[in-house]
């Protein structure tokens, strides 16, 4: 297979927790420990898993916006992990992220049409404020907004119009990586839809590549080629996205598809595997399976063994020792 | 059975540059006690606007209620003033926010943030009883070590763990009406299934009255009672989750319930279906239907007059509703 666009080896991501007297550190949250994956040009991959397993934290190591304890970023086959300066800002120009957050990511003080120019001028783009000002424009209605936004702030809008107006800014500077980090969650089905077709439009159109991270399966499911489960740091299964969700072999990634709310009133449901137990914590992690404590299929052996990601063939790997 | 609250014509609007326009648009509902009541639409169809006017909280300016009651268990919210509300807020009636980031101070820790809380509707607690009780509640909506976490700063704590500070927040004053704006977006589904039946416990323990803004169709069909389905700032269909979800009468509904993507082998990666067009501005909006450029069964009179709600087999505004098969 060709160099992949871009490819994780073994990377760990720790916080400092600090406490006492002295602000001393006390603890660490281990928000990724050890994973590796690929992502091929042009194709999506999708990640899923538990809140605060470490999705956005594994984004925004790959994208450079934070530095990692331990492990190696490549792009294209270049090492880019330790990248300063100036050669580092031409990197920001590649890889984009859209924020989970609309709220908090949007410059209150700055209008929508200022928002979406930033970019622009950080990186140099166009030659004119004429120039920049049609680009804007352009964007602005790419990403389905009414061309008068340009002018407004980002709290005359709601949360859907404003994570179109960071998806807009994202796109300003033509990446070539996108990582979407919840892009939709905060938008209603028709236009959850709407943006969908536009990433996967834009894809098309200017070979984006796309690391894209969702609590929605449904969403994540038919937009990625492949998709990540990750639990508490670790990537725990690892498929083509059509292969995971007709035979998914890990319990966490079985437990999360059941759990799946269905739009439809009456009728048949799957039956829903509930997780019982506490949910574990990046700062103490249980021993052996980091998912032995709320998994239904547990054994003494789970207790003590860190199950390695196994590969099953044909592109499927999953982290159990029961698989 | 009398209702917990009951929202009769209002109307609020915001002046903005392009001039003052109707966010939220004569709406009318009601939630009895025990019941959930679902509101979706798109994006800036006036949801988030609806709870903040029941809870006082329009920043006014630019913001006004231009008329319209508001019954809190027959009283007029609309009435009361500033400091009556306050004591209303987050006691009686507790609000999860749509933006957790926001709603939380960034300079106390979630600790603080939630003994504020707790103190404010048990004043008898011990500070040491009010610290244990918040570690409890974040044990509760599934913050692991809690005792550990609870010194974090929001700024520390990933998306989905924050809008869990803010369910517990809501939850720990026990209120008989909790307004929850998106609760479980950040979430996975699991802790969502967790959360979701959390708060039906609690509020079949508590008998409070629920309404519930998301826009997954699933925890709608899952978790409500009777749901609203709102255009442009106004409702445009209102009934029975199974009448919305079985039997939709409004084209809009039906486009909603369409773009939902469905696991379908096959189909991925194909272009999902959408409604096609986008929402007239809410300052220029046009004299008929304000669906009416994105419908695909409008007819003449659609484009003339605006439809009001009107009782057909549930309350749908439309000229020419959706026909059962
Ligand atoms: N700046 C930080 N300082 C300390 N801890 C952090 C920081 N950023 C993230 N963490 C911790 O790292 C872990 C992973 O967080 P992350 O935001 O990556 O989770 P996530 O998978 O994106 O979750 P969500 O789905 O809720 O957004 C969490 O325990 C979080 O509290
Ligand atoms: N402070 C404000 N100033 C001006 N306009 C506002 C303000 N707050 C809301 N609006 C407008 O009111 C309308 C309704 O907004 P609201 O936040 O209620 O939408 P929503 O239905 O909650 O959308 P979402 O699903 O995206 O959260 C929007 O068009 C928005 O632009
Ligand atoms: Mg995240
Ligand atoms: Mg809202």
């Amino acid at each position: 297979m060709s160099t992949p666009f871009i490819e994780v080896k073994n990377l760990s991501k720790h916080f400092p927790i600090k406490g006492g007297f002295f602000s001393r550190q006390i603890a660490s949250v281990k928000a990724v420990s050890d994973v590796s994956l690929k992502i091929q040009k042009g194709e999506t991959l999708g990640l899923v898993g538990e809140s605060g397993c470490g999705k956005s934290t594994l984004g925004r190591c790959i994208i450079r916006l934070i530095d990692v304890s331990a492990g190696q970023i490549l792009l294209e086959g270049k090492d880019i992990t330790q990248t300063k300066g100036e050669e580092l800002r031409a990197l920001r120009r590649k890889m984009q992220i859209i924020f989970q957050d609309p709220y908090s990511s949007l410059n209150p003080r700055m209008t929508v049409g200022k928002i979406i120019e930033e970019p622009l001028i950080i990186h140099k783009i166009g030659n004119s404020a004429n120039d920049r000002r049609n680009r804007v424009k352009e964007l602005i209605e790419t990403v389905g907004l009414r061309k008068e936004s340009i002018d407004r702030y980002p709290h005359e809008f709601s949360g859907g119009q404003r994570q179109r107006i960071g998806i807009a800014r994202s796109l300003a500077v033509e990446p070539e990586l996108i990582v979407c980090d919840e892009p939709v969650s905060a938008l209603d089905v028709s236009i959850q839809a709407q943006v969908i077709n536009l990433l996967m439009d834009l894809q098309q159109k200017l070979g984006l590549t796309y690391l894209f991270i969702a609590h929605d399966l449904k969403v994540v499911e038919h937009i990625s080629n492949r998709v990540a489960v990750m639990y508490l740091g670790k990537v725990v299964e690892l498929a083509d996205a059509d292969e995971l969700y007709k035979n998914p072999r890990h319990p966490y990634t079985q437990a999360l598809l059941s759990a799946i709310p269905v739009p439809k009133v009456g009728g048949h449901k799957m039956k829903r595997i509930i997780l019982q137990g506490d949910v574990p914590s990046p700062v103490n992690p249980p021993s052996g399976c980091y998912f032995n404590p709320r998994c239904p299929i547990m054994s003494d052996e789970c207790k003590t063994t860190d199950p390695i990601l196994k590969n099953l063939g044909s592109n499927h790997e999953a982290r159990c020792l029961k698989v | 059975m009398s209702s917990v609250v009951e929202v009769k014509n209002l109307v609020t609007s915001f002046k903005t540059q392009e001039g003052t326009f109707n966010a939220v648009d004569n709406v009318s509902f009601k939630v009895d006690a025990g019941k959930t009541l679902g509101i979706v639409g798109e994006s800036g169809c006036g949801k988030s606007v609806t709870s903040l006017s029941i809870m006082g909280l329009i920043p006014m300016p630019p913001g006004k209620i231009e008329s319209g009651e508001i019954l809190f268990k027959g009283q007029n919210l609309l009435k009361l003033s500033q400091n009556e509300m306050r004591k209303i807020r987050g006691n009686k009636i507790g609000m999860i926010f749509q933006e957790p980031m926001t709603s939380l101070n960034p300079v106390f820790t979630i600790g603080n943030q939630i003994e504020e809380a707790i103190k404010l509707h048990q004043k008898e607690l011990s500070s040491k009883q009010v610290r244990e009780k918040a570690i409890d509640m974040l044990k509760l909506v599934g913050i692991p070590s809690p005792e550990k976490r609870i010194d974090d700063y929001p700024h520390q704590l990933s998306g989905g763990m924050r809008q869990r500070v803010m369910i517990a927040i809501a939850l720990s004053c026990s209120p008989d009406l909790l307004i929850a704006d998106e609760p479980t977006t950040a979430l996975d589904v699991t802790i969502q299934a967790q959360i979701l039946d959390l708060i039906k416990k609690l509020q079949r323990e508590l008998n409070t009255a629920m309404i519930l803004i998301t826009h997954d169709l699933g925890v709608v069909a899952e978790t409500c009672d009777d749901v609203a389905v709102m255009y442009a700032g106004k409702i445009v269909e209102y009934g029975t989750a199974d009448q919305i979800f079985n039997r939709p009468l409004h084209p809009y509904t039906k486009g909603l319930l369409n773009s939902v993507p469905h696991f379908e082998t096959g189909k991925r990666k194909t272009r999902l279906e959408t409604i096609p067009g986008i929402v007239p501005s809410l300052a220029n909006l046009p004299q008929g239907c304000r669906f009416f450029d994105r419908c695909t069964q409008s007819i003449e009179q659609c484009k003339v007059r605006q439809p009001e709600l009107e009782k057909l087999e549930h309350n749908v505004a439309c000229y020419n509703p959706v026909k059962q098969k």
